[in-house]
């Protein structure tokens, strides 16, 4: 189901207001050193509209960095949990699309609680992206610049007023009873809107091709020399792991904060560490960093679309522009195409 | 410091790091950059992508080294043998810049006699690199304008720390690689604020911004802004202090913020020297190993806990904000220091660092227009003398702080100690990735104690097979004052003849083997050349390996086994 | 494969009270525990359960007892690591924290009417125990039973009151240490060097093996040159968890999770997802 309605741009702040009435309202706003960063908005009118991509991602209001989960003493033990109603606005298709794979992955025979209580009571809200980063390759993973399905509510910016797809339930509580504010279509904004898409699939500055890699890494025809040249630039700083919108691994942690209580957190972890596979005793299965380097790959490319039947990258080019040694995913792809 | 300032008149990165992506060679000596300052390694990756020539002198093959056009594998402790070497070629192919050495540098003759005698072939003897090497780095290094060079712990953690730094400064003045963007000397300073703390005085020997002590009109200056008449001799170093305290002449310690039981040579001694104190006050942000030690012990915040400047290796001011409330008890340095001062009848009045800045700017030519008003999105380069001017992105445009440039003859002296039958190998120390100088911050973080939980020493596959031990076998590794047991990590990152331990573990504290002798300038400890003995400790067949995991194991505990010592 | 999440459907990652009945000192760093079975738990043999210690951590303990003989829960802990060394100073009459059971357990029912070789190698025998005792129960249903446990030495030989007691019931047990040593009177030298005296038909029967990386992969080699089917080589694969139930990522290897796709692979399984490689 998609409903389609128009909102014109004086009246966002209006309709923003409102959600705040009953949920934390979030958004990117831009830091004095120029960072796009999402945050809880103070001032509406300080939300970044058309921004390039935040780092971190998104996925940090849903899988946090830090995120406690029992609190510990001698009389028991407590669960944390946190359903706070939370809208996230401003965010980007990409982020969307790899929303919709985290749900499918925290879902499932082993269902995630703490995962899925913070996913279903946050509703997103995507602008459709008019103007790609130099770094975004999302067009060639499907996953961008606009969505078709997968959305809460997605906006197209078409000038003085925004084309509203809403695309799920929440989406549609988010919109209720503001009948004066979304108004019906025309059809110069559909075509206006398919325009848009048109003219920012063409701004794309990345593309890259995905037909072979699948095939070319199950058959094994991708030489180990060529991972030997990833994993030379590697800094193993783990920015790639801790910055990509699909990366999931968590390890958990006890905190005591005194002899006799304290709090069970999870914490965002990479793959990039060698110490991330360590056995008892001290055994590292993957001590090369060659071969940390070519699983995380091997995850994106193969593995992620054996389980899901799509690719573990949505091509929001954050893992590129975090790394110091400028390893390129888009490249990568390409280069193993 | 001291090196650098005897030849240009001020100790700091010339260059600013966004230069370095541009620069044509980037002659890299002593530093571990891509793992150790991994921003400024990114800089000199985007370099080599642009078709810059990457040198490397470094006796460990090391990350950077492996993206190095040419990876010179010196001894340890042969830099000065090396960069007189690369000199001698120079000045024999006529490579010097004649024009820049006549205008703007003195002591050219002198220095010019000592390196005559420094043929590549001798260089070749001293440092085990072919001459036919040395002489393709000269060539590289002098004909390229655009010529970087960087340095860092593995040049000033030497007995010859300082003569090492002035052969690097003497490097770039007799080929004008500096004054210039993309040409410069760049010592990359090891910790986040280091640069800061020197350019604050944090020295024996001199006021804020390296005006010296010895020089009556600072002391007037600063005395009439503090209302106090200023002593005229220079303090003590650290090690200098640890000596005096150990022969009763000190009896009263205050440190902040470091953890010499960790991180300084000869740790046994340094213990004995703390325990004949009659007082000691340890401010840390956490209970460190000497904070134990401490009969006081006074709580600072962290970083991001408190309001204030840190200066980073490019000379950068950057502010800092508080975005997390201190804890209770804890307060910032400055703080501490008011109202400790206070009480000892010193009434310091600041409302906030800013308030510090002010007077630091007053005070300071070099920060005299740094203000926290003007540092708020990407912080200033000093030197910046007034509150107009834009800051400094590269040193010694026209002329040098002090004038004229000093060349000052370094003869090459062989590190303080040597091998021999009985202890065969040099051992170097250094810094690991996952940890952070002592651990005081980074044990406690969870992910990065997983990643390098023990101890271990590295060495050569051929030095292994000899001694008959495999990765992970359990060595004992001796010195002429002690000896640490630890795991063995076989890897040819490390040359024949040479083994490195990391610092950082308190379980294995490698400081309680190497060699306390000092460079006479700078006091700086030799860290990086200590003549050791490898030996594999015996298992019985069936014995599982102990792990030397176990956190209970204590300083003190370890320290019984080397009451006597054995130098 | 089974896939157990019962027990907990309201939260992934809550540990049970278990009661430790009994701590047994097995040799100088292993100890037996013996639990109190949280109501409706229920598991085969091959499963294993996160243990944790609140304060100290989690670590994944194969169960060594046998679910239908076994009316406690016994799991056999070494001493490596931080939350083990804090498991070994509880004391009968203290609880800890478990969850699960969690992974897939030992495949048997192929192998019903077929010989049956365990190879154990240390703490290895642990788990095997769990499926050694339950085969043993119902001896009837499956052909000749053979068991090669090796240990460093003497002193390191754990469960050997279980060990008569299968020797009694007609498992041809093969009992070795490292070195031979004095007093001793059973074999010497590595599981592998017995693999070939087994009296078992190699081509037909399966085989279960558990121990240390290096003796899984010579043992599952060696059988495999013998002619033993690649489906037939059963063993447990150990890795780095935190969750156990598929989500923290620690224990990933080329598209598999240990802790819900395994912890129990087939040769044929390992050669194909390249997790056997050193």
């Amino acid at each position: 189901m998609t409903d389609y309605h128009v909102l014109y741009k004086r009246h966002l702040s209006y309709w923003l207001r409102q959600l705040r009435r009953n949920a934390d309202l979030i958004g990117p706003l831009r830091s004095l050193e120029g960072d796009i960063i999402f945050s809880s908005i103070e001032n509406i009118h300080e939300i970044e509209l058309d921004c390039p991509a935040s780092i971190p991602s998104p996925k940090e209001f849903i899988f946090p960095q830090k995120e406690e989960m029992y609190r510990f003493s001698d009389k028991g033990v407590a669960i944390l949990s946190n359903s706070r109603k939370r809208i996230i606005f401003g965010v980007r298709s990409c982020d969307i699309s790899s929303i919709a794979l985290l749900d499918r992955f925290y879902g499932g025979l082993y269902e995630d609680n703490f995962y899925v209580n913070r996913r279903k009571n946050t509703v997103f809200i995507s602008i459709a992206c008019n103007n790609p980063d130099p770094t975004c390759f999302c067009l060639g993973l499907g996953t961008g610049p606009f969505l078709d399905a997968g959305f809460d509510i997605q906006l197209t910016d078409i000038g003085d007023r925004y084309l509203v797809q809403v695309g799920s339930c929440e989406g549609n509580n988010s919109i209720k009873g503001l009948k004066h504010i979304f108004m019906r279509p025309q059809k110069t904004d559909y075509d206006e809107q398919y325009e848009a898409n048109l003219s920012s699939q063409s701004r794309f500055e990345k593309r890259i091709t995905l037909d072979n890699v699948r095939q070319k890494m199950l058959e094994g025809r991708v030489d180990d020399s060529f991972w030997e040249s990833v994993a030379l630039r590697c800094f193993e700083c783990g920015g790639c792991v801790y910055e990509c919108p699909l990366c999931t691994c968590f390890n958990v942690v006890d905190w005591k904060e005194s002899e006799d209580r304290g709090v069970r957190m999870r914490i965002w972890d990479t793959c990039m560490f060698k110490g991330f596979t360590k056995m008892a005793g001290n055994v590292l299965p993957a001590g090369k960093k060659i071969l940390r380097t070519k699983r995380w790959y091997f995850h994106k490319l193969l593995y992620y679309p054996e389980q899901f039947g799509k690719f573990g990258c949505v091509g929001c080019g954050r893992c590129t522009i975090t790394c110091p040694g400028r390893i390129d995913m888009a490249t990568i792809a390409n280069k193993l195409d | 410091m001291a090196g650098l300032a005897s030849a240009f008149g001020s100790g700091a990165m010339t260059n600013s790091i966004s230069e370095i992506s541009d620069a044509r060679v980037v002659f890299v000596i002593g530093s571990n950059t891509t793992e150790q300052h991994p921003m400024i390694g990114m800089h000199m990756l985007d370099a080599v992508d642009k078709g810059a020539t990457l040198i490397v002198a470094d006796p460990r093959r090391t990350q950077i080294a492996k993206f190095a056009q040419i990876h010179l594998s010196h001894k340890s402790g042969t830099d000065v043998a090396l960069l007189n070497g690369i000199m001698n070629v120079i000045i024999n192919e006529g490579l010097v810049d004649i024009p820049f050495v006549k205008r703007r540098t003195e002591n050219f003759d002198e220095f010019e006699k000592i390196v005559k005698e420094y043929s590549p072939g001798v260089a070749e003897k001293i440092t085990g690199v072919p001459a036919s090497e040395i002489k393709r780095v000269a060539r590289i290094y002098a004909a390229e304008k655009r010529s970087m060079l960087f340095y860092s712990m593995g040049i000033t953690q030497h007995i010859t720390g300082v003569d090492n730094v002035r052969s690097c400064a003497n490097l770039v003045m007799l080929t004008a690689h500096i004054g210039q963007p993309m040409s410069g000397l760049n010592p990359l300073r090891g910790q986040n604020n280091v640069q800061g703390a020197c350019d604050m005085g944090a020295l024996p020997d001199v006021f804020s911004g390296y005006q010296r002590v010895s020089d009556p009109k600072a002391r007037r200056k600063f005395g009439h802004a503090w209302g106090k008449k200023l002593p005229a001799g220079a303090g003590m170093t650290m090690i200098e202090m640890f000596d005096a305290a150990r022969a009763g002449g000190i009896k009263a310690m205050y440190i902040m913020g470091e953890n010499p039981v960790i991180s300084d040579p000869d740790t046994s001694r340094l213990i004995e020297a703390v325990n004949k104190l009659d007082f000691l006050v340890v401010q840390d942000i956490f209970m460190s190993d000497t904070a134990e030690l401490a009969d006081v012990v006074l709580p600072a915040v962290t970083f991001a806990e408190k309001d204030g400047t840190f200066t980073n290796t490019e000379r950068r001011v950057q502010k800092i904000r508080k975005i997390i409330r201190p804890l209770y008890g804890a307060l910032p340095d400055w703080k501490i220091i008011s109202e400790l001062s206070k009480r000892l009848g010193y009434d310091m009045q600041y409302r906030g660092p800013h308030e510090i800045m002010e007077e630091i700017a007053l005070l300071t030519p070099s920060y005299g227009g740094i203000l926290h008003h003007r540092l708020d999105r990407f912080g200033l380069q000093w030197p910046c003398p007034d509150i107009n001017h834009e800051g400094t992105p590269f040193l010694h445009r026209k002329k040098f702080a002090k004038g004229l440039g000093t060349f000052n003859p370094v003869e090459f002296i062989p590190p303080a100690e040597n091998v021999d039958e009985e202890y065969p190998f040099i051992l170097t120390t250094g810094r690991l990735y996952f940890r952070y100088h002592t651990g005081t911050m980074c044990k406690r973080t969870s992910t990065l104690e997983r990643e390098e939980p023990e101890c271990f020493v590295e060495i050569n596959p051929k030095d292994a097979d000899k001694l008959g031990i495999k990765t992970r076998s359990r060595v004992k590794v001796r010195s002429r004052r002690g000896e640490i047991t630890v795991n063995t990590l076989v890897t040819d990152k490390t040359p024949e003849g040479i083994v490195f331990i990391p610092f950082h573990f308190r379980e294995a504290a490698v400081n309680l083997i190497t060699n306390p002798a000092v460079d006479p300038v700078a006091k700086i400890p030799e860290f990086k050349v200590c003549a050791v003995s490898i030996a594999p400790v015996m298992q019985n067949p069936g014995e599982r390996q102990k792990s030397c995991y176990d956190r209970k194991n204590d300083i003190k505990a370890l320290l019984e086994l080397y009451e006597e010592p054995k130098a | 494969m089974k896939k157990n999440n019962a027990g907990y459907p309201k939260d992934l990652y809550l540990p049970l009270k278990a009661k430790i009945l009994d701590v047994v000192a097995m040799t100088s760093d292993v100890k037996l525990f013996r639990l109190e079975k949280p109501e409706g738990f229920h598991y085969s043999p091959g499963q294993f359960i996160m243990v944790s210690v609140w304060g100290a951590g989690e670590v994944p303990i194969s169960i060594a007892s046998t679910p239908g003989i076994h009316d406690v829960m016994d799991v056999c802990i070494r001493k490596v690591g931080h939350v083990t060394s804090v498991l070994h100073e509880l004391k009968h009459g203290d609880h800890l924290w478990i969850r699960g059971p969690l992974g897939n357990g030992f495949p048997f029912e192929d192998a019903s009417g077929r010989d049956m070789l365990f190879v154990a190698g240390g703490i290895g025998i642990a788990p095997l125990r769990s499926l050694v005792n339950f085969v043993v129960n119902r001896k009837d249903k499956f052909g000749k039973i053979a068991l090669i446990y090796g240990s460093r030495n003497p002193s390191e030989v754990l469960f050997m009151k279980d060990v008569l007691f299968w020797i009694e019931k007609g498992v041809e047990v093969t009992l070795t240490i490292d070195v031979k040593c004095d007093g001793w009177e059973h074999c010497a030298g590595l599981v592998t060097e017995h693999l070939d005296k087994q009296k078992i038909s190699f081509k037909t029967g399966y085989s279960y093996i558990c121990g240390p990386h290096v003796m899984i992969s010579a043992s599952m080699r060696d059988l495999s040159l013998m002619g033993m089917p690649a489906e037939n080589i059963i063993t447990t694969i150990e890795a780095h968890m935190k969750c156990g139930v598929g989500k923290c990522g620690h224990c990933y290897i080329d598209g598999k999770y240990v802790c819900t796709d395994g912890p129990i692979f087939s040769y044929a399984e390992i050669k194909k997802i390249g997790i056997a490689g050193p």
